[in-house]
């Protein structure tokens, strides 16, 4: 094993993915708030739509991502896969989180109130929350190479759970108010959908920044325990 | 073989179980108590609780899922047992299968003391049809239950604080199988029986029950892979 | 029967077995000693196919670990501290459960040879939570040879078998050795199972620290080759 010289493996890409992250955000917000048009319905408001649903679908791919490095560790019992899965639903546990603030604030700001349960996504989202904070939880009672097989099953059952949650919250919903929901996206104005893209490609790229950021802390973390290992041997 | 395997391992729950008693009386006693308290909690002497014998009947059932889950690997873990089960060529799906056909057979026995006492109160319309449209759902629903709940109790079996942890694993998991199995119930206990919600909620355990056994099959194996 | 080459086994950073490399022949007996902490029961689970190795080379019964762990299962005997049955079943019942996991023919002819072989037919349908710990050691004893196995695989067997079952298994340790099975007892009374083992293999933080044969050698010298080493 040789410990790199002042760099952690990774730290190139860290930054890279950090500045790329830092300049659509940037861009996104600015487009959001001064160059997109404002919708005539709602205001203002609906400007909130751009970060909320970026960021849900941001979550989701965080949470496929774990899913994958989830039987990646099972094949292989590398830990690194195991360092990719958490840190991955780590962040898409506080994706989530923002998805139900942000969600929370568009249902005040359109229905006067801040939780609607006939609305599928918020409650899906609650769902999706409570499923995540479960994985932690799990973490944090075993040990070694239990807790990285654990989180890892888990990590994989909890992404089938995520379907399964919004279509219930769906299905459920139909037969309560019969109404066809249409996704914000299917009749956007284009000058809308490029901003979308944007917003989406920013929430997707601090999901890749903040991911680096993470498994090089880990990474150095790893390091230095063996370190300490291998001076208390010595 | 593995199907010699899969009747030995099931025939011994049953025997266990026979022997003892310990779970299945425990879940029914539960289901009755937790219902008489929801009853309690919610109703008021001249309130129609109809409109709530779903959520009723499968908030309780779901609890009494998580007891009887929770219990699943009790002789296995307190008498020791587990490395005798794992160190024998016994594919884990197997054994993971067997206390899923366990489960599955205490949900069902617990179901046939619930649903028609459920049912004597709250059911509007016919009541042994309705009953059995309600008994076809939660077959549905008693797989899902079995299959996510195997995989939860192996993954709770050796974590600290078991006992709290399955519930926090198990019922979020959960939710989708409760607003389904509620919705089913409620559609045809209601008085006139909607046929086509019913079948849409089974449908979806139904989908529920297929998607669990596909990361069953992927994840089994793993649980006791030390 | 084993092949271990850089064997390890970690709990977290910390190494529990440390490159061991152990070969197992036909007919050979091991006793595998070593201080608390040494290793011992977590080198002796990895080659009952119970516990994965971090890294290194397992051959079991010829079957690449963790890959082949079914098939080299079906030839383990394995004997642990608990005598891993149901209290709440009957000694019959238990044994008809591991016969059909381990999917034996001729099963309830070999379990009443079994039972009567450790001295329980007269108690096979009592349950076993009403068994002596003796008793109920001696009914495992029956389990691990329930589908005569080629590997046994022993954790401390002399500690909680009585007399008795102690002999009984002396006596399945010498007839080891001619009918070409293979045994690792892990064992802190080194003198005792120095009758039945003809070879002393002693860890030591995880490592082989000796691998030396003791055929002809008299307990107290096997006893004293292993204090030199043991720490």
């Amino acid at each position: 094993m040789t410990e790199g010289p002042a760099r952690m493996p990774g730290e190139r890409a860290a930054v890279i993915w950090g500045s790329i992250a830092t300049l659509l955000v940037v861009v996104s917000t600015i487009g959001i708030f001064l160059v997109a048009p404002e919708d005539a319905d709602q205001g203002v408001i609906q400007r909130i739509f751009y970060f909320h649903v970026a960021i849900a679908i941001a979550s989701l791919v965080a949470f496929a991502v774990a899913c994958v490095a989830g039987i990646l560790y099972l094949r292989t019992r590398n830990d690194r896969w195991d360092d990719v899965g958490e840190a991955s639903i780590r962040i898409g546990l506080l994706f989530s989180v923002l998805v139900v603030i942000t969600g929370s604030i568009w249902a005040k700001a359109s229905w006067g109130t801040w939780w609607v349960w006939s609305d599928p996504r918020l409650v899906t989202y609650l769902i999706v929350v409570l499923i995540y904070a479960a994985y932690f939880v799990l973490r944090s009672s075993a040990e070694d190479d239990r807790k990285m097989r654990y989180s890892a099953i888990y990590a994989i059952a909890g992404f089938a759970s995520v379907p399964l949650s919004f279509y219930s919250v769906r299905v459920a919903e139909s037969f309560v108010h019969p109404v066809v929901f249409t996704s914000g996206g299917a009749n956007m104005p284009g000058s809308m959908l490029i901003w979308f893209v944007v917003s989406q490609a920013a929430m997707l790229a601090l999901f890749i920044a903040l991911l680096e950021v993470d498994l090089v802390g880990r990474r150095s973390e790893r390091a230095l325990r063996r370190l300490a290992l291998r001076l208390e041997g010595t | 073989m593995r199907r010699r395997q899969l009747a030995a391992l099931v025939r011994k729950d049953l025997r266990l179980e026979l022997r003892t008693r310990e779970t299945i009386v425990a879940m029914v006693l539960f289901a009755i108590v937790m219902l008489a308290i929801l009853q309690f909690g919610f109703g008021t002497r001249d309130d129609d609780l109809t409109r709530f014998v779903g959520g009723l009947m499968w908030v309780t059932l779901a609890f009494t899922a998580v007891l009887g889950v929770g219990r699943s690997y009790v002789a296995e873990r307190e008498q020791r047992v587990l490395d005798g089960l794992l160190v024998s060529p016994v594919p884990r799906v197997v054994m993971m299968s067997a206390k899923a056909i366990a489960i599955f057979l205490y949900m069902t026995v617990v179901e046939v003391v619930v649903i028609p006492l459920v049912g004597i109160f709250f059911v509007k319309g016919p009541y042994w049809e309705s009953i059995g449209w309600i008994a076809i759902a939660a077959l549905l629903a008693n797989l899902c239950i079995a299959l996510a709940g195997t995989l939860f109790s192996g993954l709770a079996l050796f974590t600290r604080a078991r006992d709290l942890i399955l519930p926090v694993l198990f019922l979020p998991a959960l939710v989708p199988v409760v607003i389904a199995a509620a919705g089913a119930t409620y559609s045809v206990a209601g008085g006139p029986h909607d046929m086509s919600e019913w079948r849409g909620y089974c449908l979806f355990l139904l989908a529920y029950a297929i998607l669990f056994s596909l990361v069953s099959v992927a994840t089994y194996d793993a649980v006791f892979d030390d | 029967m084993i092949t271990a080459h850089a064997l390890v086994h970690a709990y977290g950073e910390r190494r529990a077995v440390d490159g061991v490399d152990l070969v197992l022949h036909p007919g050979e007996r091991v006793a595998l000693a070593g201080a608390n902490g040494a290793g011992k029961s977590t080198l002796l689970r990895m080659l009952a196919t119970l516990l994965r190795p971090r890294s290194g080379d397992l051959q079991v019964l010829g079957h690449d670990q963790p890959d082949g762990a079914r098939q080299a299962r079906a030839g383990i005997g394995y004997l642990a501290h608990d005598p891993l049955v149901y209290l709440d079943l009957t000694a019959r019942q238990n044994l008809e459960l591991y016969g059909d996991l381990y999917g034996i023919d001729d099963r309830d002819a070999r379990i009443d040879d079994l039972l009567d072989h450790v001295g329980l037919l007269t108690r096979a349908e009592d349950t076993v939570r009403t068994f002596s710990r003796g008793m109920a050691q001696r009914l495992a004893l029956a389990r691990m040879l329930l589908h005569r196995p080629r590997l046994l695989l022993l954790d401390e067997p002399h500690a909680s078998l009585d007399a008795r079952g102690g002999e009984l298994l002396d006596r399945q340790l010498m007839a080891a050795r001619d009918d070409g099975r293979a045994a690792v007892i892990v064992t802190h009374e080194v003198e005792r199972v120095a009758r039945v083992a003809d070879r002393l293999v002693v860890l030591r933080a995880g490592r082989v620290v000796r691998d030396e044969p003791t055929t002809g050698m008299e307990p107290m010298d096997v006893r004293r080759r292993y204090e030199e080493v043991a720490g």
